[in-house]
């Protein structure tokens, strides 16, 4: 379907179908969501088989990573609540960051699909969607389980003319979260395959630099956010007012 | 080239197309995430834990046995103070006992200086009395011999 006199191409849109019961899912996001996962597993089975009160090694660099994720969600959940949101706020942070490394940095494309291309899980609005419902679910959970019905009493706070306004709010955080994301990623996938395309070698490599460091910032962005709409969620009456 | 443009829907394609690939992708991150908790939040978390525990714990009985210590020192060093001010306090009293001691023998020498110097002074004049004495008598009989010389020869 391409010519195949190009070094490099571009493909907007396709997908590597599959049929799994009728219902069709993207391949190429799963295969590379696959090996995301993979990856972690293998790194955390690692770090944790032989754990020592002196860390050394993965271990270290894990418990590193484990400490950059409690950090995190403590100062956005606070230090009462955040430890049992470790787990999703780490996993949100995890997944998406080693997504959008893998993205740039595995040299995904040497791997030919009947349709589609391999490439970051991020950049499927699928993938966006899904961890921006889960956080939307995660803070209603959160608000609930803290507050039970007077989670409800947020939406007229501090004035009921709000109210649109705060239920809009509920609308636009996983629009945003999924949006900004998947745009982020899919446009520093697209820019570098532009570059590539035009000049081959070298240009497109302090691209592919940024692209790492916008990968990066995307992933805490979006941990980020997710702690703090879980922590907004969970705060009691007369603090709502800050941020 | 396939240049697909963005939003462009071709049979069930294109960017935006959300299909089963979400409700799935959410349960494999749901179960990413219970694993993950399984098998490294919690047993790093947990070795974390008990490490600032460990370290926390090593902290406090560090400054007790400092605090302990520090007693100690100054206890000793009040001892060492008191037994200095006691050694001075012995000191001070054998100096004077010793200069006691000293001016009395001091005095007793002295007095028996004086007493055998008043018993020699004694002894002295009793000799020149008796020295006198034996004197005298020769006197007297050197001039008896003196007279009877002039007195034969006049």
């Amino acid at each position: 379907m391409t010519t195949p006199l190009l070094l490099a191409e571009l493909e907007v849109g396709e997908h590597f179908y599959w049929k799994v019961a009728g219902l069709s899912i993207h391949g190429q996001v799963f295969i590379t969501s696959w090996f995301v996962i993979a990856l972690l597993l293998l790194f955390s089975v690692l770090a944790t088989r032989k754990i020592e009160r002196i860390p050394s090694g993965l271990q270290n660099f894990m418990e590193y990573a484990l400490e950059y994720i409690r950090d995190l969600a403590k100062g956005q959940i606070g230090e009462k609540e955040y430890r049992p949101w470790v787990p999703f706020v780490g996993t949100l942070f995890l997944f998406i960051f080693v997504s959008n490394w893998s993205g740039a940095l595995v040299p995904w494309k040497l791997i030919h699909l009947p349709g589609g291309e391999l490439a970051a899980p991020t950049n499927d609005i699928n993938t966006t969607v899904a961890l921006a419902l889960l956080t939307s679910l995660a803070y209603f959970y959160a608000g609930f389980r803290k507050r039970g019905l007077g989670y409800f009493a947020r939406y007229i706070e501090p004035t009921p003319i709000l109210l649109p306004i705060n239920i809009l709010e509920d609308f636009t955080k996983p629009l945003s979260l999924s949006f900004r994301l998947f745009g982020n990623i899919l446009a520093d996938e697209l820019v570098v395959a532009v570059l590539v395309l035009l000049v081959p070698l070298f240009v497109p490599l302090p691209v592919m630099v940024l692209g790492l460091f916008t990968s990066a910032i995307q992933a805490l962005i979006f941990a980020t956010l997710a702690a703090v709409y879980i922590g907004e969620a969970m705060e009691g009456h007369g603090e709502e007012e800050h941020g | 080239m396939s240049w697909t443009l963005l939003l462009a829907v071709e049979e069930g394609g294109g960017l935006f197309d959300i299909n089963a690939t979400l409700p799935l992708m959410a349960i494999q991150f749901l179960v990413l995430a219970v694993v993950l908790n399984k098998v490294f939040y919690k047993p790093l978390g947990d070795a974390i834990d008990s490490r600032d525990g460990y370290v926390n714990s090593s902290i406090v009985d560090a400054k007790e046995k400092l605090a302990k210590a520090e007693t100690i020192a100054q206890q000793y060093e009040q001892e060492l103070a008191e037994s200095r001010r006691q050694a001075q306090a012995i000191i001070a009293e054998a100096q004077i006992e010793a200069e006691k001691v000293a001016s009395q023998q001091i005095a007793a020498a002295q007095q028996e200086a004086q007493a055998r110097k008043e018993q020699v002074q004694k002894e002295i004049d009793a000799e020149k009395a008796s020295a006198f004495e034996v004197l005298e008598g020769q006197v007297a009989a050197l001039t008896k011999q003196m007279l009877d010389k002039l007195l034969s020869a006049a």
